[in-house]
């Protein structure tokens, strides 16, 4: 999600954590390998390290921030995101994770659709039907695959009954029957195979229903699965070893336990391999050919009715059955669950965040947030128009995607501490920024305080403790001296000279396409790289709870440290 | 449909403000104003259109015979309505006849400049960016992140902790656990979020946005 400018991302280090570089720079590498490690926000690695500070979690024991690429979830329960109802995790496993009550998606737009009547005003009907599902977005609705339905509940079950164009589908079991009525009436004819793979065999009483349709997805998997379970049974004689029914649903599994088990004299025995398994040989066990004809009525319809009656290729994968090919074979899909997950660090396995388990619930049962433990950093240019105390409407705002190249700007970087301690701040960038376009940064004053985040009164009732610098012209830009300060932050200007687009000398002409920069994607874009190191000391007890001896040192102070690189988006530079 | 901008005198301020910290833009059109309620600290900026003259207009059964003024728009505290948006209850036509259903904002939440909004409810801590159009009886849970030109369907349900985009609007992601969290306590950093620039964070406390719009 991109962010406006100016924008502040963390990198957590957890991709290169077990590489030999971090492993180096825990043992304080020395300064030209430290040199060579800067952070490189253009990186294609970079993509996957970066997040926003309100994305980063903080796990207390390990003391390192926690990305979601670093923690474990695990999931509390599943709801469905349209009726906002739980679904239990039993029936997740039996029905799939997609809504059972009345919640579909348009298979053209996948706005959610709603449920309208039909019923003509002149004549109306006892149950208000019939009823359709239609889209309020693009108005496409089940009219136009001939789908209406008798009552405006149960939607899913209904639908499971219709068949584009109005059809009845038979249910699971009614399957089962037709098929084992069909098999019976093969073997008493004894009917070839040639019959029923061409789907001409049909019973006297369901005359010519069957006849012009090519079996169904939904049959040819039904029928599929019924033929496995049929070899599966066949394969497992009864068992002595297991009485209750174990899911070792491969006969040459079941044979390699059956092995472990039996005693070696009898081994010689039970060694003979189990026949191999056949595949399916009719229609009736599943097996579905090819046929031309189909191709040929796709390509006749193509023709027919153009390019505007097949589906995109996002539809298609949208659709339960993907194997579908024209706008008339769209089926409503049920909207997809979503899940509550709580988090546990991924090293140490305490738990860093756990919601409430109730859906509507908002609230958190334990939330550890990088936010309490990590100072934030924000950016924003020092334009004119903020250094003066009433920003006039004359002023117009600084327009961050225009940053003039050649042109030094200051930024202000503010960095605020949510800690209970003071912390003591160091900030690196390297000089240029990486990349196409090297933008010169210097960090006026690298090293500075941040006070303790305590109460809000203390600040007001302590005068004397008064900011040291207020606002008085440009006596603040000069090195090695802050900006501003107040209770719990500190600002300090921030150098940037951005680099040309269009490198000096050279001809314009070249760069002027639509090849920025080399070709490289956002190019243009002026990231600047933070490495952030702060210095505090806390209270052990506080932090070494429960560890043995710390009881008796109470009060006690520890030196601590953390360190993380930042990436701070400060603006596109323009093309002079 | 809104009244002449003109007509804004230079010495008084911009906004009106109320008894309870409402502030309300004098270049706003807001029709109906028996029919709203504002919860306090919530801002109303320039050129927003308020409905409130559409509506119930289903008779309410009153016990004491009394004439009973229907709510059409509820606005909750610390609400920042910015400008040009225009805040439009959702109508349904049943029996040939347009009904309008009172809609609801919760608090804290942040409508971007030109939006459209005629959602049944929106809850708390909710954050609308700009050009959004929000259709009629879509219902937007708590913490929920509105990206920029959305278009959020009719009778959409949009679950809290989601950020959604598109058009139509689709859920596009989650907001992460320290949304609406300020970092660095009350009067700390400089939100990241909201641009940088100001100390509010898209979704949470929006009280010191509203001292400082003026």
């Amino acid at each position: 999600m991109a962010q406006p400018f100016p924008y502040t991302y963390y990198a957590c280090d957890c991709f290169d954590s077990n590489t030999a570089a971090s492993a180096s720079r825990a043992a304080q590498t020395p300064a030209d390998d430290e040199d060579a490690r800067t952070f490189d926000p253009r990186s294609p690695r970079s993509n996957y390290a970066l997040y926003p500070l309100e994305h980063l979690l903080y796990c207390e024991d390990c003391q390192q921030i926690r990305c979601p690429r670093c923690v474990i979830e695990e999931t509390l329960n599943w709801y469905c995101p349209s009726c906002l109802f739980e679904v239990p995790s039993s029936v997740v496993k039996s029905d799939g994770n997609r809504c059972t009550r009345n919640c579909y998606n348009c298979p053209v737009c996948t706005s959610p659709m709603t449920v309208s009547s039909l019923e003509k005003p002149t004549e109306p009907s006892a149950t208000g039907g019939p009823y359709i599902l239609a889209c309020p977005y693009c108005h496409w609705s089940t009219v136009e695959i001939g789908i209406e339905f008798e009552k405006h509940t149960g939607i899913t079950n209904q639908l499971s009954r219709i068949a584009n164009g109005g059809k009845t589908l038979p249910t699971q079991k009614e399957r089962d029957k037709e098929r084992e009525r069909r098999k019976e009436a093969e073997a008493r004819g004894g009917i070839g195979g040639r019959d029923i793979l061409s789907g001409s065999e049909d019973s006297p009483t369901r005359d010519g229903e069957g006849n012009a349709a090519p079996p169904g997805h939904d049959d040819i998997f039904s029928n599929l699965s019924a033929f496995y379970k049929a070899q599966m049974q066949a394969q497992t004689p009864s068992n002595p070893f297991s009485p209750h029914d174990l899911n070792f649903s491969s006969p040459s599994t079941y044979s390699r336990i059956m092995n472990l088990y039996s005693s070696t004299a009898s081994k010689k025995q039970k060694r003979e391999k189990p026949a191999l398994m056949r595949e399916a040989a009719s229609a009736l066990e599943g097996l579905a050919l090819h046929d031309p004809a189909s191709d040929i009525a796709a390509i006749e319809r193509i023709k027919k009715e153009g390019w505007a009656s097949t589906l995109s290729p996002a539809r298609k994968l949208a659709q339960l059955n993907p194997h579908v090919r024209f706008d008339s074979e769209l089926r409503p899909t049920a909207s997809l669950l979503c899940t509550k997950r709580g988090k546990r660090c991924r090293s140490c396995r305490h738990i860093l965040s756990k919601p409430e388990s109730k859906i509507t619930s908002t609230r958190y049962k334990i939330k550890l947030l990088a936010l309490n433990h990590i100072p934030r950093l924000s950016l924003r240019a020092l334009s004119p128009a903020t250094t003066t105390t009433t920003p006039g409407p004359s002023h117009p705002p600084f327009n961050y995607n225009a940053l003039r190249p050649g042109i030094p700007i200051h930024f202000l970087l503010h960095l605020s501490n949510p800690l209970f301690d003071p912390i003591r701040v160091t900030l690196a960038t390297p000089s240029t920024t990486p990349g196409a376009i090297a933008s010169r940064i210097t960090i006026l004053c690298p090293q500075f305080d941040v006070g303790a985040n305590t109460d809000v009164w203390d600040d007001a009732l302590s005068s004397s403790l008064s900011p040291i610098a207020k606002r008085s012209g440009d006596a603040q830009f000069e090195a090695g001296k802050i900006y501003d300060r107040g209770r719990n932050w500190t600002a300090v200007v921030l150098e940037v000279v951005p680099g040309f687009v269009t490198p000096l000398g050279g001809k314009r002409d070249e760069a002027d396409g639509d090849v920025k920069g080399g070709g490289e994607v956002d190019a243009d874009l002026l990231e600047i790289p933070v490495f952030v190191r702060i210095e505090f000391e806390a209270d052990v007890s506080v932090e070494e709870r429960g560890l043995g001896d710390s009881r008796g040192s109470k009060g006690e102070k520890e030196r601590r440290e953390e360190a993380f690189w930042t990436v701070l988006g400060a603006g596109r530079i323009v093309d002079v | 449909m809104s009244r002449p901008s003109a007509r804004k005198p230079a010495t008084k301020g911009e906004y009106i403000e109320t008894d309870s910290g409402n502030k309300v833009s004098r270049r706003s059109a807001i029709t109906g104003t028996a029919n709203i309620t504002l919860g306090g600290r919530t801002v109303i900026m320039a050129d927003v259109h308020l409905r409130g003259d559409l509506h119930p207009t289903r008779p309410v059964p009153s016990s004491s015979g009394k004439e009973v003024t229907p709510t059409s728009i509820s606005i909750g505290r610390c609400t920042v309505i910015s400008t040009g948006s225009v805040i439009k209850p959702p109508s349904r036509i049943s029996r040939g006849q347009v009904h309008y259903y009172p809609m609801k904002i919760g608090d804290n939440v942040f409508v971007g400049p030109h939006c459209a909004v005629s959602a049944i409810s929106i809850s708390s801590h909710v954050h609308i960016a700009s050009h959004v159009t929000i259709h009629a009886f879509a219902i937007v849970k708590e913490n929920v992140k509105i990206l920029p030109h959305t278009v959020v369907p009719a009778n959409m349900v949009i679950p809290s902790g989601s950020v959604v985009g598109g058009r139509p609007a689709r859920v596009v992601g989650e907001v992460g656990e320290g949304w609406g969290v300020s970092g660095g306590g009350a009067g700390g950093g400089l939100g990241v979020g909201g641009g940088g620039e100001e100390k509010w964070v898209e979704g949470g406390d929006l009280r010191e946005l509203v001292r400082s719009i003026k």
